[in-house]
């Protein structure tokens, strides 16, 4: 270990930062290295000087000037101003605004797709099922095409007092036609 | 360091005499403490206006924090955390003016070496040399040298490791030594 390397060690032993083993080393070596003696002295010299000089009362006018201007600011009435009113008007104002929006969205959003349950889709070719009777369409808002029609059919034993729902799917995602057939009249 | 009122009975009956908002009370707590904040910050920062202003920092976010200091915690080592952490929010608004070429450059121009020894310069050149360190080598060197706390102390304050604490003082002692020395041969 060279001279270099022992200059952590005695830095850092300066001020008793060392374990006694490490202490011990160092000044081991400090008796046989005259370098390192001076290194250390001058370590233990500037940190004399700049602790006098640290330790130097400061002029009680400095700690009087900040008691004094702590004192006036918390001597002051709490500031119910006009500032925090306005930030609490805007916070206000926004959220309105944001329920607002959020509850234009919920109007404007096309209803929820019926749950599925236990219906799986059939592909064409179409099932036409054998209505008993005709099946009002509703009002059709646009043209609609007819093709592909996407028809879900319940399968699995369904209860036998139930009628067969049949839902057919337009390209319109707003318009869903069901027909609901007695098992009377339709095809298992 | 601040007095060792921490803990005793006097510290608690102060203590929530100022958390009722007796300010007379907090001034007490203020003059128990005010060189611990007022100096850290002064060689923390090296400008007394810039140590004023963090100094009244530190007593409003004590005062504001009254609640929570207990009476048995160590109300020194938490108005330490806050000083160098209100110096640093300092440091970052305004970036020092003097930079380390301009200190060197004040050394080489001094032309009274027999007042080498007088206070005012070794002051100068406590406030030169610390300008010379990182701001987290200035902090460790501060608080473990200057201020007197132990290693660990320093560790906890600064939010690091003892290992790292050590490092950083090692090299901070090494930079102040050679500076001192340096100071001093120009001068004679």
């Amino acid at each position: 270990m060279n001279c270099k390397d022992w200059e952590e060690r005695i830095a850092l032993g300066a001020s008793g930062d060392l374990g006694s083993a490490e202490t011990a080393e160092v000044v081991r070596h400090l008796a046989e290295c005259g370098g390192c003696r001076r290194f250390a002295e001058g370590i233990r010299e500037s940190l004399e000087l700049l602790r006098s000089a640290h330790e130097e009362p400061i002029d009680a006018g400095h700690y009087t000037a900040v008691r004094a201007a702590v004192l006036a600011q918390l001597a002051q009435p709490p500031r119910h101003s006009w500032r925090r009113w306005l930030w609490g008007a805007a916070l206000a104002a926004g959220l309105a605004g944001a329920t607002l929006f959020l509850a234009t969205l919920f109007v404007a959003r096309p209803p929820a797709e019926q749950p599925r349950g236990n219906l799986a889709e059939v592909r064409p070719p179409v099932v036409e099922p054998r209505l008993t009777e005709p099946v009002r369409q509703p009002p059709q808002r646009r043209t609609v095409r007819p093709a592909p029609v996407r028809i879900w059919k319940t399968i699995g034993p369904p209860p036998l007092v139930e009628p067969i729902v049949v839902k057919l799917v337009t390209d319109d995602p707003d318009i869903v036609i069901y027909w609901i057939a007695d098992r009377k009249g339709a095809e298992e | 360091m601040a007095p060792p009122l921490d803990g005793t009975d006097e510290l608690a009956t102060v203590l929530a005499a100022a958390r009722s908002g007796d300010l007379a009370a907090f001034e007490i707590l203020m003059r128990r403490h005010e060189r611990l904040v007022l100096v850290t910050a002064l060689r923390l920062l090296g400008k007394m206006e810039d140590a004023q202003d963090a100094s009244q920092e530190v007593f409003l976010r004590l005062y504001r924090n009254l609640g929570k200091v207990q009476a048995s915690q160590n109300m020194a080592g938490w108005l330490y955390r806050v000083t160098v952490n209100v110096c640093h929010d300092v440091r970052r608004r305004r970036p020092e003016e003097t930079s380390v070429e301009d200190a060197a450059e004040l050394v080489a121009m001094g032309d009274n070496p027999q007042q080498a020894a007088t206070r005012k310069e070794r002051r100068r050149v406590l406030e030169m040399s610390l300008r010379l360190l990182s701001e987290k080598e200035r902090a460790a060197l501060v608080l473990r040298d200057l201020e007197g706390l132990s290693t660990g102390e320093v560790a906890g304050i600064l939010g690091t490791s003892q290992a790292t604490v050590r490092s950083q003082i090692f090299k901070a002692r090494i930079k102040m030594k050679d500076f001192v020395e340096r100071y001093f041969r120009r001068r004679t």
